[in-house]
């Protein structure tokens, strides 16, 4: 490579004014292209692409606490407005959506914190949120119940996780829980990593029940033809990832397994690639496993999701304008072929 | 985090009992299994915390206990 390949454009400087929209600030952002920012304005642009790409899949990777952190309604809402098309989640992240929707509540923590104290009072601490011990319990005992009239209804046979996502939504009624509006927007959500949050642990509950004939049973690997079909069937495949760990290597997975590759990639994560561990690892990375294509339009913003994703969404549903309107491509195919037929 | 007058209370750090109305009700695991109401008033409660875990046993039985000479 020559001397002038290396050189882009100059740096514009960021210029703010008093009624500056998201979307205004994010073309002075990529505008400077540099550091968090311009990674920040590429996320936006491709999250756009993929939006506007009718053949692309979006699959929603979610890890951390998201929902304790107050990301609950925005995932809801990209559900309900079709800006996403699949969620890949961590149990807990739904455990806490399942806890508000029950009409708990994730709370800020007033500093100084004292954690011996905070465990004497029966509150959980999530950095500097709070949850409430009777809380947890109540989901415990509704979800008990939950589990079985699930078992009953489907005589010990047994459900993939997004299935039992699905059941669990059909019988929460809080329309801003994630839960619920993928149920009703036939939105499905895979929590590949469910047996280690409240949804796993409170099955012994459940099961300890001694009058109890038929026990839910969750099986690992069924939704694996189920994800790696959506994979296989859609044109394109596109992920934003926040955080990492196992819902971004089951979307990666998935779309290799499917000898797909992802042709989008945005990673918003805190972590680094230096331990070698996959929430900080690379995109370029993933392209030597060819989970994302070399061609793929990819980034990882380094930053707190809480911050950053809001943002993002923001920016993205602001170029859309509200007339946009969406449809998943594996619907419109499914659609077109139950009009051939 | 306490109202003006009141005492602080602490229900008892038995295994199978966690909060279900904090400081008043406990959720009983072990009367879940039996098939009986699992909730339950909590036993005893301490002005002072006591962070060792308490003997588990059935809160309504040991009220019972409690109240008979």
């Amino acid at each position: 490579m020559g001397r002038k390949d290396y050189v882009g454009n100059p740096v514009q400087h960021i210029r703010v004014s008093g009624t500056m929209t998201v979307d205004q600030l994010m073309q002075q952002f990529r505008n400077s292209g540099s550091f968090g920012a311009g990674r920040l304005a590429t996320a936006c642009d491709i999250y756009e692409k993929m939006l506007r790409d009718e053949e692309c899949t979006i699959f929603l990777a979610l890890s951390g606490a998201v929902v304790p952190a107050g990301m609950r309604l925005l995932v809801t809402d990209l559900i309900r407005s079709r800006l996403v098309d699949v969620v890949v989640s961590t149990g807990a992240s739904m455990v806490h959506d399942a806890i508000e929707a029950l009409r708990g509540h994730h709370y800020k923590a007033k500093l100084p914190l004292n954690d011996r104290e905070l465990y004497k009072y029966h509150l959980f601490r999530i950095y500097d949120v709070l949850v409430p011990e009777e809380d947890y319990v109540k989901l415990d005992y509704r979800l008990s119940e939950i589990y079985g009239e699930i078992a009953d209804e489907k005589k010990g046979a047994s459900l993939s996780s997004r299935e039992f996502a699905w059941e669990l939504g059909k019988r929460l009624d809080d329309p801003d829980s994630i839960l619920r509006a993928a149920y009703e927007e036939n939105v499905p959500i895979f929590m590949p990593s469910v047996r280690d949050s409240e949804f796993g642990f409170i099955h012994w509950l459940h099961s300890s029940q001694a009058n109890r004939k038929n026990v839910l049973n969750l099986d690992a690997f069924k939704e694996v033809p189920e994800i790696c079909g959506i994979c296989r069937d859609s044109p394109k495949n596109g992920m934003i990832v926040i955080g990492g760990g196992v819902p971004r290597n089951t979307v990666q997975s998935a779309t290799l397994a499917s000898k797909k590759g992802l042709d989008y990639a945005v990673v918003v994560t805190m972590d680094r690639p230096e331990t070698g561990g996959l929430s900080g690892s690379t995109l370029s990375e993933t392209v030597s496993w060819g989970k994302v294509k070399g061609e793929a339009d990819n980034v990882m913003v380094i930053g707190d999701a809480l911050m950053i994703f809001p943002i993002m969404v923001a920016s993205v549903v602001e170029r859309l304008g509200k007339d946009f309107r969406r449809e998943p491509v594996l619907q419109r195919m499914k659609k077109g072929f139950s009009e051939a037929k | 985090m306490l109202e003006r007058g009141k005492k602080a209370k602490f229900c008892g750090n038995c295994d199978s009992h966690n909060a279900y109305d904090y400081p008043d009700r406990v959720f009983c695991s072990t009367r879940y299994a039996q098939g009986k109401d699992p909730i339950v008033d909590t036993l005893w409660f301490c002005e002072d915390y006591n962070p060792v875990s308490q003997e588990c046993y059935c809160v309504r039985e040991a009220q019972r206990k409690k109240k008979s000479p």
